[in-house]
This record gives structure tokens, sequence and C-alpha cells, in this order.
């Protein structure tokens, strides 16, 4: 049946609305299309929209919009303000031009004004349909929706900014929507519309409308929980999906060579890379690097010496072994195959098949390995080790002073980058200003980052500019990023105070899955790849330090101070609690709203954390939630049944729980005819049962009903028969 | 007694003479509680008079019958004054109208002066004669007959008048078993000389009042008025069910749910009626003469598609 609307002062109503929101279509096509004359193409809208109102015959707003397409045309193509002889003789000549261009298809030479009168048309279209959305069908949501979508994919896709757009659209849609689907249902229900009903029932809609848009426009947003999508779909149109940090964009964490360029947001990589069996956590080193570029790292050439050994040789990694009575071995099993060996700190010597010769580089401390002079990959090895025990007492007796009897080899791990920013250099001095020993300093640049506000965060790191500092970037500005980040950063500030540090590539600890005769196995995941620092402390050597918030680090501080110990050491290497301190010192001088933000930022960051939990979990729940739905007519009884034993028994819930149950029946598969009465729908009902108490039940509901008796039930009787029917259902 | 069983009386008792036509006999009876007219169309011979004075005897109600000729004048309808020598003056003589239940056989052999004249006398419930408005004493009730118009010799009611029969009926013949039963009961006698009244006139005039009563909801006006709607917009129609349909269709559906006990109205009751109200009151396209589409078929199909209210969508 087609509904109209009656009331005009509604109907202008819907088609300003309806105006604002098609306005947001032009302005964006007119933006990016460099067309010029918004305001020509708005006003024809609004010419269609005022012969749609004023329901002027076809013929008449036909021939109105001719002349304004013709007019336009003239006034755009001959500068002519009204119609003139030249104007017309150019009309027509361009008419011929194009239907010479038309029926010869050679679409190229069409000319400019007959792409405007074909983007007229188009107007003109698309403003009759919108008439009949809003004047007949009364229902806008699929021109409103489409515009959401429009809008979004605009502003992720192209170069118009669409924020104030889309809080437009969603501001006019929804205001729109309500006032029509309310109009709708007066209509259908022959209501008429005028005794401030209709005012009545859209005032809430309007408030509430309202004061959700203010809310949202107001309220301090997240940052969005998915990086950019364009970099990311280019990347993986570029092929640069796997392995590297360094494609410009999202890269996917694990181990990879080419260091060059880090920064961008990582996606996580569950593939197991291998299993380590050990009694204790460790870091699992690969190789260090050296040259720092300000854009990532590269190692240098220079002399490199090459040391080989063969199974069971004591392998000298340039790193302190620990305590004989600490000894350890961790066997390794891999998934993923690589020509090298992932070494734990105070590696002794390694197990493998005989023949197997390792080759460990003084420049990068990669162990790689080769049978018959061949590189090879194997699948399992095994590694005697001691972790190494650094006393504190020593440890604290080291001096600046001694820096300077380093030999020249240690100059690489001194280098710097010429641009590097000054601020850097003055950030490092000042941390460490009131430490006087190295491995003070050295503590202090490690604890500085979970107390100054910094987050780890996979996904919204910034690639530095071509102009910018990878680490300059991070202190200063971002304060967010991963491990690349921390310990790039901490390497820069050593240096700067002219400390050797070198950048470690490797993999974290791994996750404890099970218990082998006492020992671990670690499951290591490219989820765990990892960098950290080694710095070179005179008279201790090369030690590991972690400045990454959310990790544990590695190596043993032997607490042998002699004396006092009212100093307690500043919990050196002690395992830093994952969460991120944000804002950790959070006086009590701050206002609500700051909190507010804090806590939406916290929010914000967990959602981040466990992204992937959340999207499983979201997808369990969402399947749950379908399921329970599509089975919902097994369980909706047995809520049912009890919700209205505990309801009043009056006519009320007599009449819900009625509709109740020819729902019920209908999900159970007996639908009710379209025009079929309650009274032959329940003969039909008890016929399929063998019952009568639907006939019962609907006579009770038509007395109530279509005759207004709405006392003197039976409740006690109908309930019965209710609970039986409904109990049916659920079969 | 209660309403229902008076009415139910009522057609047992026709039951007793007409045999297999319970359904007309309930129809008819509904039309004469809700004061209209029933117009029934057949072939000759299916019981239509017998049904006529098994009513009219079972109400005690007074019965007249006019046999329709194509010679029949509008005064032997309603009567004539003639001129008394002995009293001086005119006197009226009234026509078998002034009876209370009517029965105008083959309504559609006579001239449409004629015919107008009765429906005039139906729709006023008086006639005027010589400048004379006579009432047509109560109750009132014309059950007129009609040969299907495909016979020749016939002047075709116009749509107008129709419009002034609350129920257009068919009795349609009997089964074999049934005809068997007709004969068997009218062997010795005929048994409609034995028939009593089983009510008054009074308790009929009661029955009449009493109807209006039945409530009808809101939702059930609604939905009447939605079915007329839609046989104004149905493509095979030229001409749809006027408002003075949709207010037949209303009363009758009052009447039978008193018939049926009920003091309310339900969608039930409009459906049943509504072939029999609506039918008689819509003209067709010839597109639908063509495709072989009876009235019926259209109202048939309307109910099928028509939203039966079984919810209140605005809270009232």
């Amino acid at each position: 049946m087609k509904i109209s609307l009656r009331n005009k002062w509604l109907q202008a109503i819907f088609y300003v609305l309806v105006f604002f929101l098609l306005r947001e279509w032009l302005i964006p096509v007119v933006e990016l299309t460099d067309t010029n004359y918004l305001s020509i193409f708005l006003a024809f809208i609004v010419l269609c929209f005022v012969f749609s109102f004023l329901s002027i015959p076809w013929w008449l707003s036909g021939l109105g919009k001719l002349v304004y397409i013709f007019w336009v045309l003239i006034f755009i193509y001959t500068d002519q303000v009204f119609f003139s002889p030249e104007g017309f003789s150019f009309l027509i000549k361009d008419v011929f031009i194009n239907l010479e261009a038309l029926m010869s298809r050679d679409l190229s030479v069409v000319t400019d004004s007959f792409r405007t009168v074909l983007f007229f048309l188009l107007l003109w279209m698309t403003a009759y349909l919108i008439h009949h959305w809003i004047s007949v069908r009364l229902n806008i949501f699929l021109f409103f929706f489409m515009t959401v979508i429009f809008m979004a994919v605009l502003d992720t896709f192209s170069p118009y900014d669409a924020d104030g757009a889309i809080l437009r659209v969603m501001l006019v849609g929804l205001l729109l929507s309500g006032l029509l689907k309310v109009a709708k249902i007066f209509e259908s229900n022959h209501i008429s519309m005028g005794q401030g009903k209709y005012t009545n029932l859209i005032v809430p809609l309007i408030v509430l409308v309202g004061f959700s848009g203010a809310m949202g426009y107001l309220l301090p947003k997240a940052a969005p929980v998915w990086a950019d999508p364009v970099p990311f779909i280019q990347s993986f149109a570029d092929g640069a999906g796997g392995g590297q940090g360094s494609a410009k964009g999202v890269g996917r964490i694990g181990y990879g060579e080419d260091d060059s360029n880090l920064g961008g947001a990582y996606l996580p990589d569950s593939t197991v890379v291998f299993e380590a069996t050990v009694k204790t956590p460790q870091y699992w080193k690969i190789e260090t690097k050296d040259t720092y570029t300000s854009k990532g790292w590269e190692q240098s050439v220079g002399s490199n010496e090459i040391r080989n050994y063969t199974v069971g040789d004591q392998i000298d990694t340039g790193i302190a072994v620990g305590p004989v009575e600490d000894h350890d071995v961790a066997s390794f099993t891999f998934l993923l195959q690589y020509p090298f060996l992932m070494y734990p700190y105070g590696s002794i010597a390694a197990e493998a098949p005989v023949g197997t010769t390792f080759s460990i580089s003084n420049n990068t401390q990669k162990i790689e390995t080769f049978q018959q002079n061949d590189k090879v990959e194997l699948k399992e090895y095994s590694i005697s080790f001691s972790e190494p025990s650094y006393s504190l007492t020593a440890l604290r007796a080291t001096t600046t002073e001694s820096l300077a009897q380093l030999t020249p080899e240690f100059d690489r791990y001194l280098q710097l980058p010429e641009g590097l920013p000054e601020r850097v250099r003055e950030l490092a001095y000042s941390i460490t200003e009131d430490k006087t020993s190295l491995y003070e300093k050295a503590r202090a640049l490690e604890s500085y980052f979970p107390r100054n506000g910094f987050i780890y965060d996979q996904t919204n790191v910034s690639i530095p500019k071509s102009s910018q500092d990878y680490v300059d970037q991070f202190l200063f500005e971002t304060k967010r990023g991963y491990c690349d980040n921390f310990s790039t950063s901490m390497v820069v500030m050593l240096r700067s105070l002219d400390i050797p540090a070198r950048w470690v590539k490797g993999f974290a600890e791994g996750e404890a899955m099970r218990n082998d005769n006492g020992d671990r196995v670690y499951q290591i995941t490219n989820n765990n790849a990892h960098s950290w620092v080694e710095a070179y402390l005179p008279g201790i050597g090369w030690m590991p330090f972690e400045p990454t918030i959310g990790f544990s680090g590695t190596g043993n501080i032997d607490f042998d101070l002699e004396s006092d110990s009212t100093e307690t050491p500043a919990v050196p290497l002690a395992p830093k609690k994952p969460e991120k301190p944000k804002a950790a010192v959070a006086s009590d001088s701050k206002s609500i709203s700051e909190r507010f933000t804090e806590m939406m930022e916290d929010v914000a960051d967990w959602v981040s954390e466990n992204r992937v939990q959340i999207i499983f979990g979201s997808i369990a729940l969402i399947a749950l939630g379908l399921i329970l739905y599509r089975i919902r007519k097994r369980w909706m009884p047995k809520l049912l049944v009890p919700y209205y034993r505990l309801r009043k028994e009056n006519w009320q819930s007599f009449e819900t729980s009625y509709h109740h149950l020819l729902h019920q029946l209908s999900l159970f598969g007996i639908k009710r005819g379209e025009g079929q009465t309650l009274q032959s729908y329940a003969k039909y009902v008890d016929g399929f049962f063998g019952t009568k108490d639907m006939k019962t039940l609907t006579s009770a509901y038509e007395k109530g009903f279509y005759g207004r008796e709405i006392k003197s039930h039976e409740w006690v009787q109908l309930r019965e028969s209710w609970e039986n029917l409904i109990n049916r259902t659920s079969g | 007694m209660k309403n229902q069983e008076k009415i139910l009386s009522i057609i047992d008792n026709i039951e007793r003479v007409m045999i297999g036509k319970r359904d007309i006999a309930e129809l008819s009876v509904v039309a004469l509680i809700a004061q209209g007219h029933v117009l029934l169309e057949d072939v000759p011979g299916v019981g239509k008079t017998m049904m006529v004075r098994a009513l009219a005897k079972s109400v005690g109600a007074q019965f007249k019958r006019i046999q329709f000729t194509p010679d029949l004048l509008p005064s032997d309808v309603i009567g004539v004054s003639i001129y008394n020598p002995k009293e001086m003056e005119f006197q009226f003589r009234p026509g078998p109208i002034m009876g209370n239940i009517v029965l105008a056989d083959e309504i559609n052999r006579t001239s449409p002066k004629t015919q107008s004249a009765l429906l005039e006398g139906m729709e006023e419930a008086t006639v005027t004669i010589d400048g004379e408005t006579m009432i047509i004493p109560k109750p009132f009730f014309v059950m007129a007959t009609q040969n299907p118009i495909e016979y020749e010799g016939t002047y075709p009611l116009p749509e107008a008048q129709l419009d002034r029969f609350l129920l257009k009926l068919r009795m349609g013949y009997p089964t074999h078993a049934e005809e068997i039963e007709v004969l068997k009961r009218a062997e010795r006698s005929a048994p409609i000389e034995d028939l009593t009244a089983v009510i008054s006139l009074e308790d009929l005039l009661h029955l009449q009042k009493e109807v209006k009563e039945i409530i009808v909801d809101d939702t059930i006006k609604n939905y009447i008025v939605d079915l007329a709607n839609r046989t104004r917009k149905d493509s095979y129609v030229y001409l749809g069910v006027s408002p003075r349909g949709s207010l037949a269709l209303m009363k009758a559906s009052q009447a039978l749910a008193m018939l049926r006990g009920r003091d309310y109205v339900t969608p039930d009751d409009v459906q049943y009626l509504a072939p029999f109200v609506f039918s008689h009151r819509m003209m067709l396209r010839s597109e639908a003469r063509y495709d072989g589409i009876t009235p019926e078929e259209i109202v048939e199909r309307i109910l099928a598609k028509t939203n039966v209210p079984i919810k209140r969508l605005v809270k009232q």
C-alpha cells in the first residue's frame, strides 16, 4: 500500500534535512575533481526538491530543470549571463558535436559541457530517488548508510578530510531516520499527525540525537586501534608482508636482516620459531650491530676476524662466562630454519651433528653453522652455558676515567651520526648527572623510560621523516614504541656519554610450555623477536641491558657489597612489571577530566595490547550470540515460563505472553498467514498438537482485545494452557 | 431466553423445512437482525420462497409476496388510493410492501420504475402516496430474488440499487442426500404449514435494538476500512465498495457476533461476511471477465492479503 505523507510542514523539514545529506556527497566530489561552481549544483538540487515538494506536474518541473541546466551551460561555457543568440548557437553546436561523438563511439571528443549535463542528470535522478524515499517510502536508511560508507571511504583513501562531514552526516541522518520512522508509524496506522502527538514523540529523539552527538564530539577519543589500513594494504600489495621491519608501513614481527629503516607498526605473528629446553629463562642472542644511521642500524665492514670452532669446542663469544656451578644446557628444536645459532649469555660450547663447524664473527657475534664449508640450517642442537654473573662491587667501581684508556677497536661502538640532535646528548647527561660509576649511569638510562611516561606499543609507532632522527623522535615526540625504539635510544645515549655500546638482536625468553625432567620447555615465536643493549664497562666487559618496558632482561647481579646494606641496590634487572607505568605519578592535583582522559587512554592501551584476544573474544561472543539466537526457540520457553509465573496475573501480562506464544509458534514453524484470523490459526495449532489450549487462549485473548473484557478471566487456567503450549514449542 | 438462543431457535425452526441450508438461514437472520435486506440470486425452484415464508412464520411476522412481472406498476407495490363512493373520499389500500417480511420475487423481471419504488421503500422504510407519508410497520425485511442476469427478458438492477441490499446470497442446489430428504418430508404434507412462531415480533424488535450494543473495536473498524479501501484500489475493480458497504459489513458483523453468542466482533465475523457484503457492491473491469475472475474471488484474495489486526501498534 502506498503511503503518502500529508503533513506538508513535516515534509519540508525532511527535504531540508536530506538536502544536507546530499550536500555532503557533492562537496567532496566537487573538491576532489577540481570542479568549480558548487553552489550551482546545490541550487539545482534545491530546485529539484522544491519542484517535488510543491508537486509541480512532471512536464513543468522537467522543463524548469532543463531550462536551468541550459542556462548553467551557457553561463559557464560562454560567460553570457542570460540566454542570447550566441548562447543558443553554442548549445546547438555542442549538441551536434556530442551526438557525433556518441555515434562514432569516440568518447574522447565529448565536450566538458556534455559531461556537465550528464552530471546534472545524475543529480536529477538522485533527487528523484530521494524524493521517493522520503515522501513515499518514508525510509532513508539506505541512503544514510551509503553516505556514511562514502564518507569513510573518502576519508581513508582520498585526501578529503571528512572529520566534520561524518559528524554532520551522523546527526542529520539519525535525526531524519528517526523522524521518518515516527511518520511511518503514524501513516501506516492511520493516525493523524496533529494534536501534538508527533511533537511529543520527536522531542526525545532530538534530545537523544543532540546529546549523543555532543557526547561523541566532546569526549576524548581513543587512538585508532588499527593502524591506518592504507599503508598496510599497500605493503601487502608490494609483497612486503613478511619478515622485514623495513617496509614503510606495517611489518610483521620476527627476525630479519635489514634494520636500516626502523619504525612503523608491527602485526603480531605467532609462528613458532623454535623450542628451547632449559632450566631458567634466557635471552637468545643472534647478532649485534654497531652503526647507527639516524634511521636504523647497519653493520660496519671494518676488519673482521672470524674464528672457527668444531663441535664441543669452547666458543669465545666475547661475553663473560658465569661460574662453573651454574652450568646449564639448553637444547633447541627448530621449526623455522636459520643457518646460525641462537645462543644464551655465557655460552661455552655447542653440540651438533659431527662435522658441523661454527664460525663466529668478531664484528657481529653471529655464529654461523657450516657443514663441509656449506652453510647449514641445524634443526636440533644444544648449547652448554653458564649465565654470567656480575659483581656489584666491581660494577660500582667502574669510572668514567677508565674510558679514556679504551683501544681504538671500540671506536665503532662509539659511533654516532653527525646529525644527531644535541638534545639527545643533553638528555643523556641530565639523566646520568648524579651517578658516578659507569654501571649506575647505564642503569639510570635503562630505567629512564618506564619512569617518564613512555609507552610500549607495536601499532601506533611512527616512522621518522627524512629530516628526523629515529631516536630523537622517540625520546622527545612520540614516546611510544617497541623494543627497537627503546634499545636504540639507550645505545645512542650510552654512546653520547662515551660508553661503548652495541645493539643486540635475538629473541626474548618465550613462553614456558611444559616441564621436561626438571627443565622447562620454552616456545619462542616470531612475537618474541627482540632487541636489547650491550654496554662495555671497562674491567667488566660486555654486559646486557634491557631498557624495553615490559621485558625482564637477562644476567645476574651478585650483590656482594661488603658493608652497609642501608643502600639497597636499585633493583637492578629485576623483572619489570609488564604494564606500562603511564603517567605513573598521578598527582592529586589532576582534574577529573584529566583523569578521565587517562582512564580512557588506559582502556585504549589495554585494548591495543589485548587486540588479538579481544578480536577472538568478540568473534567468539558474536558466534555464541548467533548460535543462541538461532536456537532461541529452544531456550526462550525456559525463560518465559518462570518470567510469566513471577508476573502479576492480569490482562497486560496475558496479552504479552500470548504474543510471545504466537512468536514462539512461528519460530517453531507454524506460521500465521497474513490474512489468517487468530481463531482459524488456533484451530490449526490445536489440530497440530492435538490440544484445545490454543482455542482457550485465543478466545480469552479475543474477548479481551476485541471485546475489551479484561477482568473476568481464569488466569490460572489460562497460564496452564499457555505453559503447556509454549513448552511444546521448544521440542 | 438469551439473545443468542432466540436467534438460534429461529434458525432451527427454519431448518425444519429447509434442508441443508443452515448457512443461508443464518445469513438471512443476520440480515433481519441488522435491519438489512437480502438479495437472493438463483435459479427458480431451489426454495427461495420457502425460505422467506419459514422465516416469516418463525418470527410471527406478516408475510407478503410480490411477484414482479414486466407490466407491474409502482402502485401495485406500494398501494393505491381508491375513491370510496359510500364514504365520499379516497381510501388508501396498502400494497404488498406494507408487510413485515416481503418476498420480492424475480425483482429483475420488472421495469426499473417499479424496482425503484420498492427499493426506495426498502431504504427509507416509508412510502409516499398522494403527498401522504406512510410508515412501513416494523420490523421490515425484504428478501428479493433474482434470476441470474444472463437469463433473457430481465432488467438488471443498477449498481446504486444493489448497494441497498445488505447481503447477496446464493442458495445453490441441494446435495443428492438432501434432495432425497426434501422429497421424504414433502411426501404426505407440506411441512411449512406446521411451522409456528418461536419468538414474537417484540422479541425481534428487541434483538434489532440490542445488536447495536455489540462492541466493534477500533482495530476491527480499521480492518473493515482497510478491506473496503483495497477493493477500491484493486486493478480488476472499476468501482470499489462504498462507505455504505463498510458500514453494512460492520452492522452485519455485529449481528453475526450476536448469533455466535459474543458481545464483540472478531475478525472472523468480518471475514465470514465480507464476500456476501462486498461482492455485489463492486463493478469489475472487463479484464476481470476475460480472466474469469469473480467478485467473490477478488474479496477472497483481499482477505488473504490484508493483515488481521491482532495487536495495537500504538497504545491508546
